[in-house]
């Protein structure tokens, strides 16, 4: 349960709010490198933290993310034409660079100076592994750029997708480090997903529903563990790292590639899921990335040439009772990342969290929501930076590891958890 | 793959969003019966504050002791306010036990009650608030019985899962 205000709190993201000015002292992804193809290509929209803005890549390969309205009289400027060195408003002609700067009026005199005085709202916007990340907060407090392993791998050992979930970022973060609902709702997939299947773990999983757990603080958030029995009085520990505001890491499972998400607000009742799986020492195979690019593990299947799912609130889900009856699927729903936004969709866009029963086992959440409660309030009353802007912070890794049972999994996997460039996961 | 089509009033998504939002009226009993024990002397004084705040049906004790074998009977129980209680009593109809640790002295009350609680299917949750000088046994006793630990709570931790809880 949580009142009313603080549910407004960590949901509103928007300008000026507390949490949209936490949201705004971090570089998070803003689209894709694939949606700006090539140099000179037409532009995107995008709508981030409820600012409407465009995205585009102009002649010389530079990136730019501006506000989406001309200067003018308010056009789009998704209609613009991406021309040498900026993009032109269809109607009047103005033309703009990458960082929002006016470079030509055409109804004003050749030698004018009014075109320098007219900028619009502008981000950097740069490519980073496959994502293009922006930072949207005060120019003078950017931080260095993100540092995640996911982005930083050679480019044949990863792989990101994203897919729009119409529902408020927080239901889908809260997903992301839920661990207690893997073995129920996902139970089909730990059998039959490609990127999932044949883990030893995955037994354990499935042997033990009741998971015991761990909830530890770490520098840029929260390390959760989620601990199972194994065999000769041992534990299987899966655990979870989560870096403010809004990165998880799902532990690995055996050999596969090493998952997790970004949970980015589009505005205060839509989401941008960013998942993405790779492999910190190999390539990922031919067989591999095909199963990705077919939504297998948390990847989802979408409409093409769109961000969308396939299956959707408008059909359903494509829910399958058959399969829901067999225990192909849990919850009749083909696909982890569909088994999750369909449930998290059907909460409501914004959930009443006044209205919830939460248990012990939530305290993952419980802790999360304080964290992000806390951060966002320091930051608006006494300026602190919040966790999780040190690119440091990036550095985490989920661990999937069988450990005595007297030992503490925060101390006996402190070093799986950090990232060790080029050596391999701690996956069971 | 058998789709049927929806009527629209059973789709998943609702017609406008306030019909999203729309969530049947009704006040909430509280959850469940919930007891705090504190396992030690400052642990016993954040449960004090604790205490202050209203809660539904949330008791705060102390536990000064395991005598014994750790029977139900060999527990030193006190009440907030220090009146004596007897654990038997006060597990009877309790659902949730949270304890509160924060240093080494409470580690042996800390697993007796937590398998005492175990025994009567009750689920704990084990909040450890060390200074510098670690509650490192404190923890270790926690752990085979508490379905949430939290090594590295502070203060609020304790409030906020109570409010979560609707304790
Ligand atoms: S509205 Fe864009 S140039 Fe006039
Ligand atoms: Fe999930």
């Amino acid at each position: 349960m949580l009142r009313q205000e603080i549910n407004e709190l960590l949901t509103q993201t928007g300008p000026r709010t507390p949490m949209g000015e936490l949201f705004r002292q971090y570089w998070m992804p803003a689209c894709l490198a694939e949606e700006l193809p090539e140099d000179g290509c037409p532009p995107i929209r995008l709508k981030l933290l409820s600012e409407r803005l465009v995205a585009f890549r102009d002649s010389k390969g530079q990136y730019g993310l501006i506000d989406e309205f001309c200067a003018h009289r308010g056009v789009s400027l998704w209609f613009g034409r991406n021309e040498e060195g900026g993009l032109r408003c269809p109607y009047h002609g103005w033309k703009y660079d990458t960082t929002g700067q006016c470079l030509d009026v055409p109804s004003e005199a050749d030698n004018s100076s009014f075109a320098e005085n007219v900028k619009l709202t502008s981000y950097p916007l740069v490519k980073i592994g496959d994502v293009l990340w922006t930072y949207m907060g005060d120019p003078a407090t950017q931080p260095p750029l993100p540092e995640f392993e996911f982005a930083q791998v050679a480019p044949e050992q990863t792989y990101t997708s994203k897919r729009w979930q119409q529902s408020n970022w927080m239901q889908a973060f809260e997903g992301g480090i839920d661990s207690s609902h893997v073995t129920f709702l996902h139970s089909g997939g730990l059998k039959t997903d490609p990127l999932f299947k044949g883990a030893k773990g995955n037994e354990y999983n499935l042997n033990d529903t009741k998971p015991f757990f761990e909830v530890a603080d770490s520098e840029g958030g929260l390390f959760v563990g989620a601990r199972r029995n194994a065999e000769d009085g041992k534990y299987y520990w899966r655990i979870t790292p989560w870096v403010m505001p809004c990165f998880t890491m799902v532990p690995p499972r055996g050999d596969h590639p090493i998952h997790g998400h970004f949970w980015i607000p589009i505005d205060d009742e839509n989401c941008w899921a960013y998942s993405f799986d790779y492999h910190p020492v190999r390539a990922l195979t031919p067989e591999e990335r095909q199963a990705m690019i077919d939504g297998h593990g948390v990847h989802s299947e979408n409409i093409p040439g769109t961000y969308r799912p396939t299956a959707n609130m408008d059909n359903d889900y494509l829910m399958d009772r058959e399969a829901q009856q067999r225990g192909e699927y849990y919850s009749g729903v083909k696909g982890i990342a569909i088994q999750d936004s369909s449930l998290q969709e059907s909460m409501g866009p914004i959930v009443d969290r006044t209205k919830e029963r939460l248990v012990p086992a939530d305290s993952g959440i419980i802790k999360a929501r304080q964290k992000l409660r806390k951060a966002a309030l320091a930051l608006r009353d006494q300026g602190v930076t919040p966790p999780g802007v040190d690119p440091a912070h990036h550095r985490v890794r989920s661990a999937a590891v069988v450990l005595p049972q007297a030992e503490s999994f925060l101390d006996a996997a402190r070093d799986d958890v950090r990232v060790h460039p080029g050596m391999p996961v701690a996956s069971v | 793959m058998a789709v049927e089509t929806s009527l629209l009033s059973s789709c998943a998504r609702a017609a406008t969003a306030a019909e999203a939002r729309f969530r049947i009226d009704r006040p909430i009993r509280p959850a469940r019966a919930a007891r705090i024990i504190a396992l030690d002397e400052r642990a016993a004084g954040i449960a004090r504050r604790a205490a202050a705040v209203e809660w539904a049906s949330a008791q705060f004790l102390v536990c000064e002791g395991v005598a014994g074998g750790g029977a139900i009977g060999d527990f030193l129980l006190r009440g907030i306010e220090g009146e004596p209680v007897v654990l038997e009593q006060t597990l009877a109809g309790a659902d949730v036990v949270v304890m509160l640790a924060t240093d080494d002295r409470g580690a042996g009350c800390a697993y007796a009650l937590g398998k005492a609680c175990w025994e009567r299917g009750i689920m704990t949750a084990g909040l450890v608030l060390s200074d510098e000088s670690g509650a490192d046994q404190a923890v270790a006793a926690l752990r085979p019985h508490a379905r949430v630990l939290l090594p590295t709570a502070d203060e609020t931790d304790l409030t906020e899962l109570l409010a979560a809880l609707r304790a």
